[in-house]
């Protein structure tokens, strides 16, 4: 029997949310304004969120609205303007911890998902929830024996939730992983007053430390000085597995990434899933997606993470991103001419030549690829182009005026 | 010497408001900290005239504040 699975995408952006869609995600899940996970970084206000609901559902996809930080008395009146507001738009579902969001939502028939934030990590926990939530998200810390036995049990038990049918549960397939158990760290709080559970988390785990003796002053010589960093969770090589565990949806993590991750990493996944119901999934095909997930950001991969048991030693290694491509801006959009498929491009800086391969991102475009086999200047084919040139392109698909350009180039 | 407070930025986190609550509250309508009888540069930037009496308190909130939108300048 196929088990249907659900990829959630994360969007942090419209360049992402129309990503998301291109690469082919079910749903996708935003925050709007400061009650949500990413408060800092990316993030939508409140009068985006029709525009985003509407776009999700003339995509036929579903739409998720994170709600999901710690919620103080003061925070009480806007968490319900924005839940009326998703409820007007008819969102498909808010994702939330508190429980005076799931009170609330529940009481305006909103229907409710258990944040990753709640860490729920057993049976009894999640017959608790399931009493307000349709979904469960899984803690990232359980191995994947944890989980099966979870999803057993729901089947087992006939647990269902306020839907009446049969509760689902989420977990994260693929991004980042926290040092601590989410929701549980105030690492961030009790150094900067910034805290990770009102999503403003400064990430200072993931820096490098160096440990030093205060009586000698000696430095202690460690083989790891990113000693808190993890690498990023990567399942992608026995999704099989986790699909057979009794899981319904699969969270792609990366609010806070760029266009290019959460459409390189919901393609693979989505196309991993459809290998996997139709038979074909296969170590060629993992070798060739594992390539393509290290193209976009990562910081290195924990293949398996905790689902395959608490491996030591899975530290980043680096700050920031170790994925084998980066990206350059070049230029804006200036023109499309939709008769012959062509861009025209104001290059603002660098240098372009034949065979480049190029990255157009925007808001209602969200990503498009392209091999670049000609440049026009002035009607004359060139070799390269350089800063302050316009040139012509053809392009696969439509592009708009102002959509962003990217040089990718190869990370040596 | 005056508070400059760059607003769209606030996380309603509350911390301005329980260091200095004579200066600070946080809005009903959307949350996020109100910088009480400020002068409203432009869309996002509040600006208060202060004194030297009011400075102390203040420059724990611009200390404090997590997403550093809190500017005191003399």
């Amino acid at each position: 029997m196929l088990n249907k699975v659900e990829i959630m995408s994360p969007a942090g952006s419209f360049e992402s949310l129309m990503s998301a869609i291109k690469a082919g995600a079910d749903s996708i899940y935003f925050g709007v304004e400061q009650l949500n996970m990413r408060s800092r970084s990316a993030n939508f206000s409140l009068k985006d969120l029709n525009k985003i609901i509407k776009i999700c559902k003339s995509n036929n996809i579903k739409s998720y609205l994170t709600l999901n930080t710690i919620i103080y008395d003061h925070d009480i009146t806007l968490m319900k303007k924005i839940c009326n507001k998703a409820k007007k738009a008819d969102v498909s579902a808010v994702i939330v911890s508190d429980v005076a969001v799931m009170q609330y939502a529940r009481s305006i028939n909103i229907e409710v998902h258990s944040s990753t934030q709640l860490n729920i990590s057993n049976i009894d926990a999640v017959k608790f929830y399931s009493k307000f939530s349709d979904v469960i998200v899984l803690a990232r810390e359980l191995t994947l024996k944890q989980i099966k036995f979870i999803c057993d049990e729901i089947k087992k038990q006939n647990i269902k939730g306020p839907n009446g049918k049969l509760l689902k549960i989420e977990i994260f397939c693929h991004g980042a992983l926290c040092v601590a158990i989410s929701g549980k760290c105030y690492m961030s709080l009790a150094t900067y007053n910034a805290s990770a559970n009102r999503g403003a988390c400064l990430q200072n785990c993931r820096r490098s430390y160096k440990v030093i003796d205060e009586e000698t002053n000696d430095e202690l010589v460690i083989n790891n000085k990113y000693i808190m960093s993890p690498k990023d969770l990567c399942t992608i090589q026995f999704l099989d597995k986790i699909i057979d565990s009794g899981v319904s949806v699969l969270k792609i993590e990366g609010r806070g990434k760029p266009p290019d991750y959460v459409y390189t990493v919901t393609k693979c996944y989505k196309e991993a899933v459809e290998s996997i119901n139709n038979n074909s999934y296969s170590k060629d095909k993992i070798n060739f997606w594992l390539k393509e997930l290290e193209t976009v950001y990562n910081r290195g991969f924990w293949h398996g993470g905790y689902y395959l048991g608490k491996k030591l030693g899975e530290w980043s290694g680096v700050y920031g991103s170790k994925a084998t491509k980066k990206k350059q801006g070049i230029g804006k959009v200036i023109n499309y001419y939709a008769k012959n498929n062509v861009a025209e491009i104001f290059l603002e800086s660098g240098i372009l030549s034949k065979n480049n391969e190029l990255l157009i991102t925007g808001p209602t475009t969200g990503i498009s690829k392209i091999k670049l086999d000609k440049i026009i200047i002035n009607n004359n084919e060139v070799d390269f182009a350089r800063k302050d040139d316009k040139i012509c392109i053809k392009v696969n698909e439509k592009v708009r005026r102002n959509d962003k350009v990217y040089l990718v180039i190869d990370k040596k | 010497m005056k508070i400059v407070h760059y607003r769209n930025k606030c996380i309603g986190c509350n911390a301005c408001v329980e260091i200095a609550s004579s200066f600070w509250r946080i809005s009903k309508k959307d949350g996020k900290a109100d910088l009480i009888n400020s002068i409203r540069k432009n869309n996002d930037i509040f600006v208060l005239e202060i004194n030297e009496l009011d400075l102390e308190a203040n420059l724990i909130a611009e200390r404090d504040c997590p997403m550093n939108i809190i500017k005191i300048e003399k």
